[in-house]
């Protein structure tokens, strides 16, 4: 087998049996499989759907799933190293036919991965690290009446709640601001939001 | 409501003794500016200059502590208002100057009432950058844009007297976090204008 394209590691043993096992099905059941695949790839939380078409997919056409579960494990390898390493469908194509499938079921699920990877490729940015990331906003605004120094003030608050993300937990941030504050608060994200569309 | 009670008024008295006007002026700052808890130590502070003994220290002290607040607090701003606070037989010259000090310093009073009151902790500054993700070990490849923004925040002035706590919190926002989050701005912005016109 040559250099692959979606990984550097060496490929397990049963890849190229389960390949051939592969082979065996019809062009149909390739492209029900290949479906089922797609839709768990781009709804990656959707695992006890998967699953259960995966049963399904064996029943229907009589194969145990045990096998089947292998030959799927197999398949994903080679979707989730083109992800890692920007892929296109070609170099896809290419690792499945040295993987051994045939040249008619590479092209095919190559083409299938071309008019996923605009989805896949947002949920692995998605996933990307992201540091404190912010996750919601509340706010609220009024006037302080009175206080225990001043009997009268009438000055405006406002207040936010940031939720920010920690690791696997969420923190609320509570601030204070005033009105001065707020608008130059305001003023400062909209010159971030300008400086985050000219590089978008 | 009588701002003081009388003996407080007698207490007040002992200003004669002060060195100078200007004595009394800074002694109507320190005053109004301590916390009731600071009134004992200023009252040490204060007897050398006023030829008192501890004791009268303390009562001049504490009952130019209510005047100031009192008058802060009820938001007098009219000299008549604060004359009429002291009795009729009170020394006239002593209340004039009283008065004029008070006056002078109400501005700066209150908006040092309001800085002090209690809130949540305070936003005091921000800073941002931008930055463009190239990589990641989920995808090899980006070019996504992400913003980081500190925001240093202090906490309630109350609590932290003289020595604020200020703590520094770093966030990222993606472009489609900063767009709801400008949405929500804005809206408090159009409120805000709202409030404002009526």
């Amino acid at each position: 087998m040559g250099l692959l394209n979606f990984t550097r590691d060496p490929v397990p043993e049963a890849v190229s049996g389960d390949m051939h096992n592969l082979n065996q099905l019809s062009a149909q059941q390739f492209s029900a499989l290949t479906e089922v695949l797609f839709r768990f790839l781009t709804e990656p939380k959707e695992v006890e759907r998967f699953l259960t078409q995966l049963s399904d997919f064996a029943t229907m056409n009589k194969i145990s799933l045990g096998p089947l579960k292998n030959i799927v494990k197999s398949i994903l390898l080679v979707p989730n190293g083109a992800l890692k390493r920007n892929l296109s469908s070609e170099q896809v194509r290419a690792d499945f036919i040295a993987l051994g499938l045939s040249e008619e079921k590479a092209s095919y699920f190559a083409e299938q991965w071309k008019v996923n990877s605009p989805t896949l490729t947002r949920l692995a940015v998605g996933q990307t690290l992201m540091i404190n990331q912010l996750i919601d906003m509340e706010w609220k605004f009024g006037v302080t009446a009175g206080s225990s120094e001043l009997e009268k003030v009438g000055s405006i608050f406002l207040q936010l709640k940031l939720v920010i993300k920690k690791g696997s937990q969420t923190e609320n941030i509570y601030i204070e601001l005033t009105l001065p504050q707020f608008y130059s608060f305001l003023h400062e994200m909209e010159r971030v939001k300008t400086s985050l569309e000219s590089f978008s | 409501m009588a701002a003081l009670r009388d003996g407080e008024f007698v207490a007040l008295q002992s200003l004669l003794k002060a060195p100078s006007r200007d004595a009394v002026r800074q002694l109507c700052q320190e005053c109004f500016s301590s916390p009731p808890a600071g009134l004992g130590p200023l009252a040490q502070r204060a007897c050398p200059g006023l030829t008192a003994g501890p004791e009268e220290a303390e009562q001049l002290v504490s009952a130019l502590h209510n005047l100031t607040r009192h008058v802060v607090y009820h938001g007098l701003t009219r000299a008549e208002d604060i004359l009429s606070l002291f009795p009729k037989d009170f020394h006239q010259n002593l209340k004039n100057l009283l008065t004029k000090i008070i006056l002078e310093n109400i501005p700066a009073w209150r908006n040092e009432a309001q800085a002090s009151q209690i809130s949540l902790p305070r936003l005091v500054d921000m800073d941002w950058r931008v930055d463009i993700k190239t990589s990641s070990d989920s995808i090899s490849r980006m070019a996504v844009p992400t913003c980081l923004l500190q925001l240093k925040i202090q906490e309630d002035v109350a609590l932290c007297g003289n020595s604020p706590v200020v703590s520094a919190l770093t966030v990222e926002l993606s472009k489609e976090t900063l767009d709801t989050m400008l949405e929500g701005l804005g809206r408090i912005r159009d409120q805000l204008s709202a409030v404002a016109s009526k």
